[in-house]
């Protein structure tokens, strides 16, 4: 065999690696759960944020005008308004139908009903919200977007899903479920590597500093200075330990001996900003991404393709499919 | 296999384009100067930092296809900013004061708010954005739009005056020194709401 051609069939076992759907479980129920809290944490506010007059604190309109200057084809809630326009439905209605929607959706992941029409609204939704409020936009919304784009894109449903428990939906394309895991794996390298990368080129992250500053700034102030300054000592530390934590993920997380050790470290970064800085929808969607990506299933042995059946059981035996992890194998549904 | 290959293809094409969108980030930061490395590097983190916009079509005209398709994908997969966040270092906050000006001489002060601590979170968001630069064309209009979302609370309002300024909190060993935060104006609006109302 040429080395070009095992280099690329090496490539292709990477990318198509055998796989059970926990993963997608996880992904699914925690961005069900993601996107549910998301809507009821700014139903109180939802007009304020995405009206174009009247109750708006920033006209939705110039938020879409910014996105618009990027692409106009980039999904705004203005469509959705339109639309609503023709049917003779206002502002505030479509905005509320918009928001119960979203909320549903979660509820619909979150149950694994209609998953996958489920999750392709819940993204569009959530992508018209962020684009729309782009200017209030924060870290959380991007990777809401991101996870929700693998997951309406990941071969739903799941067995543990009410799609197939109840409603018998067959699980279509088992092969690809190892694929969009990778995607979502090498994604998060991305993700911690640059994070890693650029707060290693700070001062701030080797002496504290910007750890306190980060502690102490309003709104994320939740803990009191008097209590932090008694720490001290222990900011440097854990100023370095986040650097070295994030700069080593996309290495540490893939060797077996160090991926509990790494991913209950990155897991516990990002429940203390949930819990410390009050950034509870980023800890989530972080903590979901980190457990879908890593957490289910890495530490046991490789499942084989045939393990992903309909019904969840083992087929090895009907199949008879041998150790080599490929995905030569037809998808297996019912 | 022809499915295999046109996923593998996908593949390799997001994660070029995310790690173009990585690279222009971190380059950028080393561009502005704010890391630990030396100033001699900027002009080279400049050039490298365009190279990857390059790549993401923002160098092409505003109405080009390439770029607004690619645009369009970033913000679809949500990709469309790098992952520095809180680096290389940590900003001060800032602040919008809004002086209410009453017919009968009184003077109030007042701060935009959200009655959700998450939506709170998000106007915070707003206001570390008016500070930089690259919205200084809107900063403004939104300072206006802020203003006025207060002002109708406060129908009976003359004058609204918005100060926005940066506010740098104390560092540790200044913190036990008793010292406290820092307030540097940045800029000031008046916005006369009689003339606004007519």
């Amino acid at each position: 065999m040429s080395l070009p051609r095992r280099y690329w069939e090496n490539f292709m076992d990477f990318l198509f690696p055998p796989e059970t759907d926990g993963w997608l479980a996880v992904l699914r129920i925690g961005l069900g759960l993601q996107v549910a809290i998301y809507a009821l944490f700014l139903r109180s506010d939802w007009h304020h944020l995405f009206a174009s007059t009247g109750k708006s604190l920033v006209s939705r309109k110039l938020g879409e005008a910014i996105a618009s200057f990027d692409s106009p084809l980039i999904p705004k809630l203005g469509w959705l308004i339109t639309l609503g326009g023709y049917a003779h439905i206002g502002e505030d209605a479509v905005l509320s139908i918009a928001w119960a929607c979203l909320l549903c959706t979660g509820l619909l992941l979150l149950l694994g009903l209609f998953s996958r029409p489920a999750a392709i609204i819940a993204w569009f939704l959530h992508l018209c919200a962020a684009e729309s409020g782009g200017l209030f936009a924060y870290g959380a919304d991007n990777f809401m977007t991101t996870g929700l784009f693998y997951l309406m894109l990941s071969p739903l449903p799941d067995r543990y899903s009410l799609d197939h428990r109840l409603l018998k939906v067959e699980l279509r394309g088992p092969q690809l479920l190892g694929f969009w895991r990778r995607v979502l794996q090498v994604h998060m390298c991305f993700v911690y590597f640059v994070g890693g990368l650029a707060k290693c080129l700070g001062s701030g992250w080797w002496n504290g500093s910007n750890l306190w500053r980060s502690l102490t700034r309003p709104p994320f102030n939740l803990i009191s200075p008097d209590i932090l300054v008694r720490f001290k000592y222990v900011l440097p530390i854990l100023g370095i330990s986040i650097c070295l934590i994030e700069l080593g993920y996309p290495f540490f997380i893939w060797i077996r001996k160090t991926r509990l050790f790494w991913l209950v470290c990155i897991l516990a970064m990002h429940a203390a900003i949930g819990l410390a800085m009050g950034m509870y929808l980023f800890a989530l969607v972080m903590i979901v991404l980190n457990v879908a990506a890593f957490g289910i299933g890495m530490s046991k042995r490789q499942p084989l393709p045939s393990e992903v059946t309909a019904d969840g059981e083992s087929t090895e035996q009907h199949t008879g499919v041998s150790g080599r992890p490929g995905f030569g194998t037809s998808p297996r549904g019912g | 296999m022809l499915s295999k290959r046109v996923h593998a293809a996908w593949f390799v094409v997001h994660f070029l384009i995310i790690t173009a969108v990585c690279f222009a980030g971190v380059f950028s930061l080393i561009a502005a100067g704010s890391t630990v490395l030396p100033s001699a590097l900027d002009k080279y983190a400049r050039k490298a930092e365009l190279s990857a916009t390059f790549f993401l079509g923002k160098e092409a005209t505003a109405y080009s296809p390439v770029r607004r398709g690619i645009a369009t994908y970033l913000h679809a997969a949500g990709i469309e900013a790098g992952y520095t966040f809180f680096a290389p270092n940590i900003p001060g906050y800032h602040k919008l004061t809004l002086e209410l000006y009453y017919e009968d001489g009184r003077v109030e002060y007042e701060s935009p708010h959200m009655s959700g601590k998450a939506a709170g979170l998000r106007l915070d968001s707003l206001l570390d954005r008016l500070a930089d630069n690259r919205y200084e064309p809107i900063r403004e209009v939104v300072v206006k739009m802020l203003a006025l979302s207060i002002w109708r609370d406060h129908p009976e309002v003359k004058k609204i005056r918005a100060t926005f300024g940066a506010v740098t909190p104390p560092g540790i060993s200044d913190f036990e020194h008793g010292k406290g935060e820092t307030l540097q104006p940045m800029f000031s609006y008046d916005f006369s709401l009689r003339e606004e109302k007519q």
